[in-house]
């Protein structure tokens, strides 16, 4: 079965998809006038699978995961779309869930392990109280449980159980406590776990054995897994999947070795082409060119032509769709035939 | 060569010992205190004495000068006034005066020669702790609740008319308060029974553990109770606001409601609890300005506590009652440095709070 040439119709195909993201529209009401943060996304994550979110600082991609979860600040409103979450054959409409229904979902189905881990745990509470406190809000009533099944989770991210269990976050490395909290977001086996720049506030060593640990549990739990990094290198370790966001939207999206050897979007030409190779040397590094777009003040056309090597009049005047370029592999580009990596 | 090794053993037990002292936060707190009470009498007895002229010249002057008895005279006098003895050298006065003011004895009173000032103290105080204690527990609990009340529903009505509340009532000073209640209440339109409301208690009214007692204690302290929990909860009402509105915004917040964790356990326990973290420390400093905040209201209000005996005791020259309330309030100020301290060690677990292996 070859995949259909409309991406709306190829998202739409996975009808069996753990989420389902249907033109995804999200704004900030600001001082200066309205910020399209995301526009117009669509996406799916099938069940088990890891789908990599690449993209420059506010290209939207913090901002629709957020989204996912309904954890917007006040200021911002998604405009249009639809977030679908299927488990075990059951529906849930999430941007239509509310109350309990929502508090419910958010960690037990989706569970989201955020950017800024150093400050995800109440200084004043031991660790233990703050898992017990989430299970307990998930309607957990058995306390040894819970423990026994922290004790487990904990000794599941390498860290020494028995003690951590009963400390202040204060006492903990940054590292530490990302793990805890990656431990804590595995606590009610939701289906789907969104990482949110896990490891940008850690230094490179502990970045690596995050992500090492990241793999592992990946293997072991078979959760589905939204990946939000600017790192492409560390994305392609451990997604199956890559999409790159510009401007609030999608420009590319494809199984994670066509994305990394046949790229066929120049703005992930360039992120690629900006990330230094262990055999490659600086002499091919290069950056992208002039920076990120007024997201208030768009430009016309193609968001990413006044950055772009190979723009012509036309990416000036008409903005390009999502376009079949592969199997499983869309690209929004005008010149997606001229763009290639071997150059 | 071998002295230095022998000299070197205590020196390295005095410095294990100061690692213990310095390593234990309650102790270090405690011994600071220690000392600030110590500088707080010394400091007292070298304004008495030494200065020019000070209480005892004054009262010795004043001495000869009315009554025509001798300056010796008048000196001994003075002595047993201020709890010194002048005859003696000042090493040892100052070392009969530190004694004697750990036993708490301050001399007696200048106006009614006689009693003790200890005792003028301890038939006042109580009703000062008792009347701006309670209006300062009212209005802290008060101002926390309507504080995260308003923070919670910002830039609604709620906030908007509880801020416009606490600005005006944190800016104006709590005496005026009194006096425009007074003039108000009492005067204009006579609602309020000034003339009953007078002193601590009714005529014939003893203390004792009832009913009664209890009551008329309330109707007597409502006015400057009344008037602490208007002014007083405005301050920690616009305190809790903005410390609620910068935990709002923290992450664990965040991932709290991320969690699914209730609204109620996430406003308690993750919002409530970390936002009232620094009133606590205020909280504990606020007891220390019972007796100094008494003054003015005490006089208004004519409620018979310490702050209305000292304000009388400076009128009327009362040297050695000032010097007494002087040092219960600078104690009631240091004690409260050293409750905050514990109490902020004990509630926020940042804070090392003795011996940590």
């Amino acid at each position: 079965m070859t995949t259909p040439a409309n991406y709306q119709d190829y998202v739409a195909t996975h009808e069996q998809a753990a989420l389902r993201l249907k033109d995804i529209s999200i704004n900030y009401k600001a001082k200066r006038g309205i910020v399209h943060a995301v526009r117009n996304i669509s996406l799916h994550l099938n069940a088990g699978e890891s789908l990599a979110l690449i993209g420059e600082s506010g290209s939207g991609k913090s901002t629709l995961a957020l989204g996912i979860v309904r954890l917007l600040v006040k200021s911002a409103e998604i405009s249009s779309g639809k977030v679908i979450y299927q488990r075990d054959g059951k529906t849930m409409e999430v941007l239509s869930l509310q109350g309990d229904a929502l508090r419910r979902f958010r960690w037990a189905e989706t569970a989201m392990v955020f950017q800024a881990a150093l400050n995800a745990f109440n200084p004043v509470l031991r660790i233990w109280q703050q898992i017990w406190d989430t299970a307990k809000a998930h309607g957990w009533r058995d306390k040894k449980a819970v423990r026994k099944k922290a004790m487990e989770l904990l000794d599941l991210v390498q860290l020494d159980a028995e003690r951590v269990i009963d400390l202040y976050p204060h006492e903990l490395s940054g590292g530490m406590r990302q793990r805890v909290l990656i431990a804590l977001a595995l606590m009610l086996d939701p289906q789907v776990i969104i990482l949110d720049e896990p490891t940008t506030a850690l230094d490179i060593l502990t970045q690596r054995t995050i992500i090492n640990l990241l793999r592992d549990l990946k293997a072991a739990r078979n959760f589905t897994m939204l990946f939000i990094s600017h790192n492409l290198a560390i994305a392609a370790e451990l997604a199956n999947r890559i999409a790159t966001m510009y401007a609030g939207t999608i420009v590319e999206i494809g199984p994670t070795d066509e994305i990394f050897y046949h790229p066929r979007h120049p703005y992930t030409l360039g992120l690629i082409r900006a990330v230094p190779t262990v055999t490659g040397g600086f002499e091919k590094l290069e950056s992208i060119p002039g920076s990120p777009p007024d997201l208030i003040d768009l430009p016309t056309g193609c968001k990413f032509h006044p950055r772009c090597a190979f723009a012509t009049e036309r990416c000036r005047l008409e903005e390009p769709v999502l376009e079949k370029i592969d199997e499983d592999h869309y690209a929004a580009c005008w010149h997606w035939r001229s763009v290639n990596p071997k150059l | 060569m071998g002295e230095s090794t022998v000299s070197q053993v205590p020196i390295n037990k005095i410095r294990r010992r100061w690692k213990v002292i310095s390593h234990d936060y309650i102790l270090r707190k405690f011994i600071r205190s220690l000392f600030i009470v110590w500088a707080a009498i010394t400091a007292t007895f070298v304004l008495i004495h030494m200065m020019p002229s000070n209480p005892i010249e004054l009262y010795v002057n004043q001495l000869v000068m009315q009554q025509g008895i001798t300056y010796e005279e008048a000196k001994d006098q003075a002595a047993t006034l201020f709890s010194i003895d002048l005859k003696k050298p000042m090493s040892l006065q100052y070392i009969e005066f530190l004694q004697k003011v750990i036993k708490g004895d301050f001399g007696t009173s200048v106006l009614s020669p006689g009693t003790p000032v200890a005792d003028i103290i301890k038939e006042y105080l109580p009703w000062t702790v008792f009347s701006i204690g309670t209006g300062l527990l009212i209005s802290f609990t008060l101002g926390i609740l309507l504080g995260m009340l308003a923070a919670y529903r910002r830039d609604t009505v709620v906030d908007q008319l509880l801020t416009l509340y606490a600005s005006i009532f944190s800016a104006v000073p709590n005496y005026l308060v009194a006096i425009i209640i007074l003039v108000l209440f009492g005067v204009q339109w006579g609602v309020m029974p000034i003339a009953k409301l007078r002193g601590v208690l009714s005529p014939g009214v003893k203390p004792a553990l009832s009913w009664v007692f209890v009551k008329d204690a309330l109707f007597h302290g409502s006015f400057p109770i009344i008037v602490i929990v208007l002014t007083w909860t405005a301050s920690w009402l616009l305190i809790m606001r903005s410390s609620t509105w910068s935990t709002l915004e923290e992450d664990y917040v965040n991932v709290a409601r991320a969690k699914g964790l209730t609204d109620g356990r996430i406003m308690t326990a993750y919002v409530g609890r970390n936002a009232t973290l620094p009133l606590f420390a205020r909280f504990a400093l606020a007891i220390g300005l019972i007796v100094g905040g008494s003054v003015l209201i005490e006089q208004i209000t004519q409620y018979r506590g310490v702050g209305y005996t000292l304000l009388q005791a400076v009128n009327r020259r009362d040297y050695s009652l000032m010097q007494g309330i002087f040092l219960i309030l600078t104690f009631s100020v240091i004690f409260a440095n050293f409750f905050a301290d514990l109490l902020y060690g004990w509630i926020d677990p940042r804070i090392k709070v003795g011996n940590n292996k």
